[in-house]
């Protein structure tokens, strides 16, 4: 198995020749194993990145490869779940399960299917169309968990759900990656919801990616900074506020920082949304340091 | 058993709080030696936080040589920290302590500062 | 790491169980499918009616009446007794079912097999599945057209037998050539039903809703089915007779008829009436007549289901063409 999950290199999407561009120059790479967060503001080009590794759009320029192939030639072994969860109405429960199963024939797990739909106390006879956006939601993860996807790419999985069936949800997902090592990538414009699932980030701004890389580096990369207004030569800074005589900045340091600045490692939240505020910030791209990845993380605690 | 409660709130990083809560737990007698951790399934279904994080907790648990990790069994508790369990003589004297202190008109949080300024004062460079 | 070890076998099943992909089909159009089973079984029982008891009441009537050994014309034989009349609308019926089948599917696969999908998103679900989106239009399109053959051919057959049955009834109020019954005889009711297909997916494709394509497929179906209708004279080399005076002419199917000079040109349509002076300014020397002896039947049969069927699989290269450009690098 490809130690990784998913690359692109030079990716472009252009909807339409007088479209503007929905997804440029994107390049990054995703190891296996990762629960990955893919986020951005509405309409930044997350949905079209997530159907491209799902092989639902051709790229106009560039490549993307998932689990070390083309989209296509990985179809078995991933599964995508689309951010408004079709499904067929007119299916019961337990029909839309077996319809996984004989699309999937050759991958198909029931029992790990059957145990997420069981952990939402779902009627297996209830038809899809009496169910609840969260309902909905566990079936839709329901098959495509049961296909035992190397690689789960969600596309805002977690919208129109209620706190309890939003913590619920991640809880099945969360246990279904430690179980199987599933890399899942999933894309979110709420980044609240996404901190401590996530062990790595994509921000996408305007169709470009801003940041990509394991969430603590990133983290540990910036700097937020308080402190008398004073110079920030040597250091990228990504965004400052000045009030009177004191300045907030959130900067990559470029060496030691001089001066009296009280420094404070920043949550995912300000550092996303310090760089969406300033969209001509340089991006980070930080590679996984594989070497102190656990390997097999995952045998060993189960 | 432990049950561990993650708040994103205080700022403390995830994996320390799964440390900090089994400490904790053994500390008060709440894990023993042989008990097994919950698996990392079982701790992120409950949680929803990352599985990774999950066994980097473990992994610290594992080097500080509280736990051990036994290969397709799970993670079982090695040794317990401290000998205060809850039902110590010391826990006694401390609640008696305490009733003394509300008797005297004592604040809840004044209390806690006493008490965690004592604890700097004697158990200057012992990290909790 | 582990996802592909534990994986159970695929169950295993009986020979004519559906699976896989052919039973996700069926499942999801389930009632599209008893639909088509009740249209098919309803369609078998007017037909079976005009060919078994509705005949016999008609020709028990007939006989009563004193018409069938009759050598003097009769007024009252002219028209139909109520069991007579009966019989002719149950023909009537039976045609006028088989005739709509092709429109009827047509709209059904461009609104619910085809353009529903791609509207809802169920369509992009089954292409993230194990099979590519290929299979999955050759599926949509070969497990209908199996059923659409097993439902069709019987009942052309049937129709045949019924035909074949009942001659004395029919007198020449149903001929061969008739739209409705030509098409039942032979291969051309599969031909259409195919081509109803065959356009209603390629529509779906295209216009990718439900309801726009429900009305388009209903339509250009329609549009279709009358132009053959006029275009049917013309596909094969027609037969000419010619006559000083004129024909009555019963049994054959008319392509054109008309006047010709002494020359032998022609003249478009039928000149002068039979006044002198006219068919001397005219050089009008008689009336020709184009037609279709019954003979022709196979031959033009077989050349209108030969377009058709062309017709059809053009329409499902493009259908494949489009799908291609819908699902992405996934085709």
């Amino acid at each position: 198995m490809s130690d990784t999950a998913m690359a692109a290199a030079g990716l472009g999407k252009r909807f339409g020749r007088r479209k503007g561009w929905a997804l440029r120059e994107c390049a990054f790479r995703l190891p296996a194993g990762r629960v990955c967060a893919v986020v951005g503001p509405n309409g930044a080009g997350k949905s079209t990145l997530l159907a491209h590794a799902a092989g639902l759009l051709r790229p106009t320029e560039g490549t993307l490869t998932v689990l070390g192939t083309s989209p296509a030639a990985a179809r078995e072994r991933m599964a995508y779940v689309a951010q408004d969860k079709p499904l067929h109405p007119q299916l019961t429960v337990a029909e839309t399960l077996r319809w996984g199963r004989e699309m999937n024939p050759r991958r198909w797990d029931r029992a790990v299917a059957e145990r997420v739909v069981a952990d939402g106390a779902l009627d297996l006879d209830a038809k899809i169309r009496v169910l609840s956006g969260g309902q909905r939601t566990r079936v839709a993860l329901a098959l495509a968990l049961g296909k035992r996807p190397e690689l789960l790419l969600l596309d805002e999985p977690m919208a129109d759900l209620d706190p309890l069936a939003r913590h619920e949800l991640m809880g099945t997902l969360m246990a279904d990656a430690a179980e199987h090592g599933t890399t899942v990538v999933m894309s979110s414009h709420v980044v609240a919801e996404l901190e401590g699932s996530c062990d790595h980030v994509l921000l996408i701004g305007s169709g470009r990616v801003r940041l990509a890389g394991p969430l603590d580096d990133l983290l540990t990369a910036h700097t937020l900074v308080t402190g008398p207004a004073a110079d920030l030569d040597g250091h990228t800074v990504i965004e400052s506020r000045t009030t009177g005589r004191q300045t907030t900045a959130l900067i990559r340091p470029g060496g030691r920082l001089a001066g009296t600045w009280q420094r404070t490692t920043p949550t995912l939240e300000e550092l996303v949304l310090a760089h969406l505020r300033s969209p001509e910030a340089p991006s980070l791209h930080l590679d996984s340091d594989d070497a102190d990845d656990p390997a097999e993380p995952v045998e060993a605690a189960v | 058993m432990v049950e561990y409660r993650i708040d994103r709130r205080t700022g403390v990083a995830t994996y320390l709080q799964i440390v900090q809560q089994t400490k904790q737990a053994l500390r008060l007698g709440l894990l023993e030696p042989g008990d097994k951790l919950p698996t990392a399934r079982e701790v992120v279904a409950a949680t929803a936080i990352n599985p990774n994080t999950v066994l980097k907790a473990y992994r610290e648990l594992e080097r500080e040589g509280l736990v051990e990790a036994r290969r397709g069994l799970g993670t079982f508790v090695r040794k317990s920290l401290g000998a205060a369990p809850a039902d110590s003589p010391f826990g006694a004297e401390l609640a008696d302590w305490a009733d003394r202190a509300r008797a005297a008109g004592l604040e809840r949080d004044d209390v806690a500062a006493l008490f965690n300024s004592v604890l700097d004062t004697h158990f200057k460079g012992d990290q909790g | 790491m582990t996802a592909t070890t534990a994986l159970a076998p695929p169950a295993r099943r009986g020979a004519l169980r559906p699976s896989g992909l052919t039973w996700a089909l069926l499942r999801v159009h389930r009632s599209a499918l008893w639909f088509w089973l009740l249209y098919v079984a309803v369609t078998a029982g007017v037909i079976l009616w005009t060919y078994g008891p509705g005949a016999n009441a008609a020709m028990d009537e007939l006989a009563r009446s004193g018409c069938r050994d009759s050598v003097m014309p009769d007024l009252g034989c002219d028209t139909l007794g109520p069991h007579g009349a009966r019989w002719d609308a149950g023909v009537g019926l039976g045609s006028a079912l088989l005739t709509v089948a092709p429109i009827l599917i047509a709209a059904w696969a461009g609104a619910s097999l085809i353009g529903r999908e791609l509207e809802d998103g169920t369509a992009r679900l089954a292409w993230t599945q194990s099979v590519t989106p290929a299979r999955w239009l050759a599926a949509k399109l070969a497990v209908p057209a199996v059923l659409i053959v097993a439902g069709i051919l019987p009942l052309t057959l049937l129709h045949r037998a019924m035909w074949a049955a009942t001659p004395e009834l029919r007198q020449d109020s149903w001929n061969w050539y008739d739209t409705g019954i030509f098409e039942l005889h032979g291969t051309l009711a599969t031909a259409y039903a195919l081509l109803g297909l065959a356009l209603g997916a390629l529509v779906g494709m295209i216009v990718r809703r439900s309801l726009p394509a429900l009305g388009i497929a209903l339509v250009g179906t329609g549009i279709v089915l009358r132009l053959f209708q006029n275009l049917r004279p013309h596909l094969w080399p027609a037969e000419t007779r010619k006559s000083a005076t004129g024909f009555d002419d019963i049994g054959n199917m008319w392509v054109g008829r008309g006047s010709y000079t002494s020359t032998g040109a022609r003249l478009p349509d039928l000149f002068c009436d039979g006044k002198a002076s006219c068919v001397a300014r005219n050089d009008v020397a008689g009336v020709y007549l184009d037609y279709h002896p019954a003979s022709h039947f196979w031959p033009l049969q077989l050349v209108e289901t030969g377009i058709l069927l062309a017709l059809a699989a053009a329409a499902v290269l493009v259908a494949f063409a489009l799908l291609k450009r819908r699902s992405g690098a996934a085709a």
